[in-house]
Formats: structure tokens, sequence, C-alpha cells
């Protein structure tokens, strides 16, 4: 199949996730009393829209060329909202009457910047390659965590991750990148430790690692284990706590852990049909600050039980099966990059935003794109889609 | 390619399966919590951390004792005055606790604390037909150490920010406030589900309950017994002074004790109005901590720093005597008064008997800046504790600038200067800033900073740039030697002492009773620096120096 149109199976999906998600938002927003939230969610669906047909009409070529400009801009702009943000968190920069989080546009450009990076790389290889596109790519993921956001963080470096796989680097690559977290955490026990660093040496030998790489991989995750109990150890027990909270806001209980139990509770009144359509009862939902935001997922669940989350799973299903596909037709690599970055995109936004409102994810302040009430991700995510329908539309051009 | 799809499948697959088991399979045990019941989550708190002294002495823990509290939205007014007259309230202060609690209708609210198992059994007996009454067993502050403690440790109470929960208790004064961080720990939770009618029905079974993590226990450098006593020699006197020893070689306090004192104790379990009324209509003043927030002009304690001051910029020298004192001195048409006729003498000399004469002759030498910039480097003018006692003052060093400010510019004199030289006039210290000067000329100038936690942070102390010359500090320890061994000293009473002690004594003017002050230094058995002042109590060598000797001899042996 070879068409110069959008995707018509992904086109189908999306108008699904977002009619579900403007349905979930205004049941949401009956409690939202003074504000329009449903207007103007409404509005930033249509804005949304513009940005659907722009990531459509951009050359590819075009984005490809300018990725690293960009990526530079966004850089750029999330270090001034780190100095100069506003908003609940200050993750928020303004222009002019416009709000928006830098974050979202840092996704963007990540994604642009990863996909022409292993694109380079695949075209012209080079030894370690692999580490200097994490080197250029890893302080834009601090700044979005320093935000502070450490869902998107987290989520950001999971779509790398499956960029990394996609772009021809195996689990294995893909174990050694992240060692230094698995490092820092088998520092708890020297057995913990000692079966970690057994399963580097293994996995270095049998790649026939070159001499370089086990200096380099050793001394890294030697080092990062050996310090950071030390580092540890020099903060006192209310940094500790502090840290803790930071790293796991469902230690609170009147904050995110309450706000889970509640979104479990909701979810599961649910059952099979739901309460129905604006019939949720949960009285507990009424005190989530997050009903339309974050928790949105449990608002529908309630209402529309398991059938209806189902149905909203199986769309974003679709519409990242369907990504995968058109990445996997995809002739040129800097395309078939993208389009697979679009789809690890949604897969972990959903796979983080949802697996927190289940109970089963740390809670993190992340939307579930297309769904959650906010304009910067609604357009954000809209354009992601763009690119992944360009991606389909020009693999026969090229 | 397969791989991918199969991850991503399995991730959709993953949720859904967790949805399946929320919804289908426990879904009736949550659609009745929905509709019926609810989770209410009760707050365990921490214990506070514990309080030693520097030997290990506990002086503040906590104790188990029972708490009732309610939750509003699930509290019937019909059970108001039944519980009222269980909990032993009166309906109206129940009721308007109650009006209070509603601002947050589903946390538990305290009504009662620290009650012992008779006062709350006759509550417990009925809880199975009152619905949102919860009865739990909490830590409680105590208080083991005396009074002598309520200044340094000050007392807890209920904490009143918007982020603290119902019946959280936080410091209010003392180190209680300061350190509150670090003593207060991490508070605890548990789960329950609970009817319509506000009963317990069960725990809830989708998560455990959370335990409290207590706070950190804290070791002062302070001496229980030293504190004790000096708070007992100085409530004899029965008007307000404050005492402070300094460990000169480590910067360790040793005592710090303000009188009159107040029993904290009786605060932090919530006094009456009346009791609470009392001790901050008292004209003495008890929860002003003298030792460090109180300000008092220093009187002649403070001629050793106008001293080191001359000496150390040049003006003069050990051997140099000025024209000799006729009892005082005539500028611009006033009388600079002395004490007495002391003749021709030495800085030693003058030192020893405390001849203010010497000081207006020779202070001329210098300048009012070249002094109030001297004076600072000794920590005077600034907080010394780094926010660790609460309301710390600085004091007052004038300036040229200040004066300017206070009188317009030039509308004062030489006379301004000749105030300050013998320590009146606009200059204001603290007791804990006199003990440290004290500390600073023993050790000539190497005393670290001063210290009241064990284990703290050590910064630079601000006199670490002062660069005292060795023969200076040997002229005015030689001063502080002859107040109390010379024939003529200002402080022969402490010549009893079993020890050298090294002392300068103070009258400081005041217009309601001059205040008694006495500054100094022994280095052995132990180098220990004091600082004592007496509130309007007389002259310093005979109202400050017997409670010196009796602070130092009853903490070092040797009788008294």
């Amino acid at each position: 199949m070879t068409s110069d149109r959008p995707d018509p199976v992904i086109l189908s999906a999306l108008g699904l996730i977002v009619v579900i998600g403007l349905m979930a938002v205004f049941s949401a927003s009956q409690a939202v009393e003074g504000d329009p939230v449903f207007l103007k969610q409404l509005a930033w669906a249509a804005v949304g829209v513009f940005f659907l047909v722009l990531g459509t009409r951009l050359s590819l070529r075009w984005i490809e060329e300018f990725a690293y400009p960009f990526y530079g801009l966004a850089l750029l702009l999330l270090l001034v909202t780190d100095f100069a943000g506003s908003g609940p968190a200050g993750r928020w920069l303004a222009l002019g009457p416009i709000r928006f989080q830098a974050s979202e546009v840092a996704k963007v450009a990540i994604l642009a910047a990863a996909s022409r990076a292993f694109a380079d790389l695949s075209s012209r290889p080079r030894r370690f390659g692999v580490f200097f596109v994490y080197a250029g790519i890893i302080p834009a993921i601090v700044l979005t965590w320093l935000q502070p956001d450490l869902g998107t963080a987290g989520a950001t470096i999971l779509m790398l991750l499956f960029m990394t796989w996609w772009a021809g680097y195996g689990p294995g690559w893909i174990f050694l990148l992240v060692s230094p977290v698995f490092a820092a955490l088998s520092s708890i026990s020297l057995i913990y430790w000692l079966a970690f660093t057994a399963m580097i040496v293994l996995l270095l030998l049998r790649r026939k690692a070159p001499a370089m790489l086990w200096v380099v991989v050793l001394t890294v995750n030697t080092l990062v284990a050996a310090f950071t109990p030390v580092v540890w150890g020099l903060l006192r027990p209310y940094q500790q706590a502090r840290l803790t909270t930071f790293l796991d806001p469902a230690a609170d209980p009147h904050g995110a852990g309450w706000n889970v139990i509640q979104s479990e509770v909701a979810i599961g009144s649910g059952g099979l049909w739901g309460q129905g359509f604006l019939h949720g009862s949960q009285k507990g939902l009424a005190f989530l600050p997050a009903r339309h935001t974050d928790f949105v997922f449990s608002v529908w669940a309630e209402e529309m039980g398991f059938a209806g989350s189902l149905l909203l799973l199986a769309a974003f299903g679709v519409l990242i099966l369907r990504l995968v596909w058109i990445a996997s037709r995809c002739e040129n690599s800097f395309t078939s990059l993208i389009a697979s970055g679009c789809a690890a995109y949604f897969a972990m936004h959903l796979a983080v935003n949802v697996g927190m409102t289940l109970g089963i994810m740390p809670v993190t302040g992340i939307p579930l794109v297309l769904v959650s009430y906010g304009g910067s991700h609604m357009v954000t995510a809209m354009f992601v889609v763009g690119l992944g329908l360009n991606a389909g539309m020009n693999w026969r051009v090229i | 390619m397969a791989g991918f799809f199969i991850i991503y499948v399995l991730i959709i697959a993953g949720l859904a399966a967790r949805l399946f088991h929320l919804q289908i399979l426990r879904g009736d045990y949550f659609r009745e919590i929905s509709a019926q019941n609810h989770i209410r989550i009760v707050m365990n708190p921490a214990p506070r951390g514990l309080i030693r002294d520097r030997n290990g002495e506990v002086l503040v823990d906590n104790v188990p004792s029972f708490r009732i509290s309610i939750v509003p939205s699930e509290f019937s007014t019909v059970d108001l005055p039944l519980v009222a007259g269980l909990s032993g309230l009166a309906p109206d202060s129940l009721s308007s606790l109650i009006e209070i609690a509603s601002s947050r209708p589903y946390r538990p609210f305290p009504i009662r604390t620290g009650l012992s198992v008779e006062e709350v059994s006759a509550i417990a007996e009925n809880l199975y037909r009152l619905g949102g009454v919860v009865i739990d067993v909490v830590p409680q502050r105590r208080y083991i150490c005396g009074p002598e403690f309520c200044h340094v440790i000050g007392y807890v109470g209920l904490a009143t920010s918007e982020e603290s929960y119902e019946g959280q208790v936080s410091g209010r004064s003392g180190l209680e406030l300061s350190l509150d961080q670090r003593l207060s720990g991490e508070p605890g939770y548990r789960r329950e589900v609970v009817d319509a009618l506000g009963k317990v029905v069960e725990e809830y079974e989708g998560g455990g309950e959370v335990s409290p993590r207590p706070g950190e226990d804290i070791t002062l450098t302070i001496d229980l017994g030293l504190q004790r006593l000096a708070t007992e020699v100085l409530a004899l006197e029965g008007v307000p002074g404050a005492a402070v020893v300094i460990d000169y070689s480590s910067g360790e306090i040793l005592c710090l004790a303000s009188s009159p004192v107040f029993d904290m104790g009786r605060i932090a379990s919530g006094v009456a109005g009346a009791e609470w009324d009392s001790i901050c209509s008292d004209p003495q003043r008890p929860l002003l901590s003298r030792a460090w927030a109180a300000r008092y002009p220093p009187g002649s304690v403070f001629k050793p720093v106008t001293a080191l001051y001359l000496l150390q910029s040049g003006s003069i020298d050990g051997s140099y005597r000025p024209d000799p004192c006729f009892g005082s001195y005539h500028l611009g048409g006033r009388d600079f008064g002395c004490w007495t006729v002391h003749g021709r003498l030495d800085v030693v000399g003058a030192l020893a008997q405390s001849c203010d004469v010497f000081f207006y002759r020779t202070i001329q030498l210098g300048s009012l800046d070249g002094l109030a910039a001297f004076a600072r480097g000794f920590g005077l003018g600034s907080r010394l504790m780094g926010g660790i006692l609460p309301g710390e003052c600085r004091g007052l060093v004038p300036s040229s600038a200040l004066l300017d400010s206070l009188y317009g510019d030039g509308g004062w004199g030489l006379g301004n200067l000749l105030n300050v030289s013998i320590g009146q006039g606009e200059l204001l210290v603290t007791p804990l800033q006199m003990a440290c000067i004290a500390g600073v000329i023993a050790s000539g100038g190497a005393m670290p900073s001063p210290m009241l936690v064990k284990d703290s942070d050590i910064s630079e102390p601000p006199w670490a740039d002062l660069d005292l010359p060795v023969e200076a500090v040997a002229l005015v320890t030689e001063g502080m030697r002859e107040a109390v061994a010379g024939d003529h000293g200002t402080l022969r009473s402490l010549g009893e002492l079993p020890w050298e002690f090294f002392g300068k004594s103070g009258t400081a003017e005041s217009s309601a009773g001059d205040h008694a002050w006495v500054i100094g230094f022994v280095r052995e058995p132990r180098p220990l620096a004091i600082a004592v002042v007496v509130e309007h109590g007389g002259h310093g060598g005979a109202v400050a120096a017997p409670i010196v000797s009796r602070i130092l001899q009853g903490y070092l042996g040797g009788g008294g």
C-alpha cells in the first residue's frame, strides 16, 4: 500500500482517542466550578488539528536538516524555564499571552535529533557512536527532570531506549547504556553488586567488546556503585527523606499516595460496564485535584467500566502498532526512526500515566497525552502523530 | 520489528490485565467501598528526636500517650453531649473544636491528647456506638530536664502551617524550633475502611501501613549539671540575669543559662489560659532568653576590647602612661567621671583598676570607626550561632554613619567616642557575645566558632581574621590577672578561687539601675571562658563576681 494520503487507520484511532478524551474531560470538569475547562480543551483540540496537519505537511528532509539547531533551541528554552519558569511547579514559560511547557517542545526536539543522529550512525558507523548520541541528549533530559518533571524525563528516556533498539542496537547495548542506574541501585548490598558486575562482565565477554569499552563501562559503573553510598551517607536523615519523597511522591500519604488509592477505588468501582457517563459516584474522586489532568483515565474507567477502558487502550494500541508498521516500511532510516519514535512516545506515555492511575507505576506528574486536559501536550502529541503520518506518506517518494 | 510488536502488545496487555484485576475480579469490593464506604487515613506521628546533654544524659524524650480524635464528616452531632461527657470536655468547647475541624472534614482532628489509660477507657468502651471517633497512641514530648533548659531547648506546640496535618506537633521556641526539621522525623499512616456511619470496618486491603520514621537525636554541648547550677545561682539573686560558659579550646558552649525560667513542660502540654497569661505578663519576662536574645550595654567589660584596639593599632604600648586620673575628665564643658581617683596608670593598671579616664585620654589617639570595625571583628554586632538560637540578638556597634543617622550629620562629637570606649553610649551586646570575647582573649584569637549542638558544621568564627598581636594579648591578659590578683584590682574577691582567674568587672549604667557584669576565664583545670550579667544588679565586682565564683567552684570542684 502506497499512498500520499494520511493513513486512515491512524486517523480513525486518533479521532476515537480525542473524542474519548473530550468526553472524559467534560465529565471531570463538572466539578470544576468557574473554569471553562471543557471549552478550553475543545479549543486546544482545534489548535491540535492545525498542528496535526502541520506535522503531515512539513518536509521531513527539512526536519532532518534542522534537527540539531531545533534541539539547541529546545535546550535553551529548558534552561530559561529552569531559571525563570512560572506556574504551579515552575514548568511553564510565558511568551506574551501564550504559556507553554518547554519540556513538551524538548520531546519533539529529542525525537528529531535522536532520529537524525541514529540515521547518521547507520550510514557512517562510528565507534561508541551510541554513547555520543546519549551524551548529547542527556542534558535535555536532566533539564526536564529539574523542571521538576520526573515523569516526562522518564518517558523521554524510555522513548530514547526504544529508538536505540530500533536503530539496530540490541538489548545488550541498551543494558550497557542504562547500567549506571543499576550500578547505583546495586550498591545496596555486596551480593547485588557482585551479581550486577558478573552480568556486565558476561555481557562484555559475549560481545567480544574491545578493550576500550571494557575500561569505560567497568570504570563508570564501579565509580557510580562506590560513590552512591558515600554520597547517600553524607546526607542527613531529613535530606534523605526529602530525596526519597522527590523520587517517590507516593510516600506522602496526603499527597500522591492518597490520589492513587482514590484512583484505584474509582477504577475498580467501574466494573464491567461502568457507572455510566457523567454518573461516576466515587466521592473520593472529588478530592482528586488532578482528576481532569493526570488522573483523567480514572474518570473514564469509573464511568465507562472495563469495556470503555479497553476501547481506549485498543485505540492507543492500534495507533502505536500502526506507527511501528509504518516505521518498518520506511526505506529512509531517518523517517523510519521518526515513526518508531512516535510509536514509543505514545506507548511510554500510556504506560507511565495509565500505570500510575492503576497503581502499578510510580506517581509522577505526567498527563495521558491526547486525553488529559492541557494545551501543551495536546499540541505536541498531535504534531507527533502528524510526523508519524508524514513518515507513512513519504516512503514512496524517497 | 516483531520484537517491537510483542513488547508494545505486552505493555498494553499488562495494563489491561491490571484493569481486569481491579474492575472485574475485585470490582464488587471497590464498588462497595465506593458506594457505602470510604477510606480514611490516620496519621501516626513520629517520635521527635531525643535531646541529650554532653554527657549523654537524656534531657527530652517521648512517652506514649492516648489521643482522641474526631473525623467531622463521620461524626454525628447527636453524639456530641455523650462524647463531651466521656472525654471530659465542655460541650461548648467540643463543638467549637469540631467547628475548626470541619475545614478538613475527612481528616481525624485531635480533641484531647496526653491521656492515660484510665482517662481514655470511658470513650473506648463506647466506641462501638460512636461513629467518627478515633483513639490511638501517639508519642508525647516529655521534658525530663527541669526549667533550666526552657530557653535553650524551648518547647513544642501544635503546628500551624498550612501543610501540617491535624495534631501535628512542631517546635515553638529554642532548639525545638530551630532544629525542628531534624527533630521531627516523618509521620507514618495507616488506612482504614470506614462505613457510612463512620465506624471502622476493616483495614484497607490494598496497601499496608507506613511506620513513622523517628526524628534525629541531638546531643548538646551543654553540661546538665553546670546549666542547673548556674540557673540556681542566678535565681538566688531574685533579679533577672544570664550566665554563659564556653570551653574556649573547642568553642563548645557548656552553659547558656537565663533567669528567671518557666516550666516548658506545662506549656507543651497546653497550659490553661490564665497560667499562660501570668507567664506572659510577668514583669521579669521569663520567656526572654537573656543569654542571647537580650542586649545590654557592656560597661567596663568592654575595656579589654578597647585596650586591644589601642595596642594593635600602635596608639599605645605597654609602657605608655597618659596624664593621671584625677577622678574625672573635662571635655567640651562636660565632666566625664571616673569611679575613683586613680592617678597615673599604664594599660595593665587601667584594666585591673578599671580606670575610665585612662581610656578617655587614650581613645582620642584612635577613631570611632576604627574601634567599631575592631569590635565587629570580635563578633559584636552580629549573630554568632547561625540561626540555631531563635531570636538571637545582633547587638549594636555604633559607627559614625549610625551616629549621623541618630543625631544628624555632625550632631555628635568626641564625647560619644569616650562613652563607647568604656562600653557605654550606644554600644549593646549579648552575654553570649561577651563570653566569646573572654574566650577569644584567653585563646589569643584561636577559639573556634561557638557550638551548641555536637557534630554540627563548623564555620569560620568572625574573629578568624582578627590577627591579634601576641604582646597585646599578653598585656590585656595581665591586666585581667591583676584585676583579680592585684592589690587594687576590682575583682579581688575572686582571688579566693583555687585557680588563677583572669577577669574584668563591669557596672554598666542604665536608667533603671546599673547592670552588673563579670567576664573572664580560667586556664586550669579546664580552659573555660565565662560571662555573667545581672540585670539592674548594681556593682559588677560586688554582685556578679560571687555568682562567677559559685558557678566555677561548683562546676570545677574546690568547694563552694
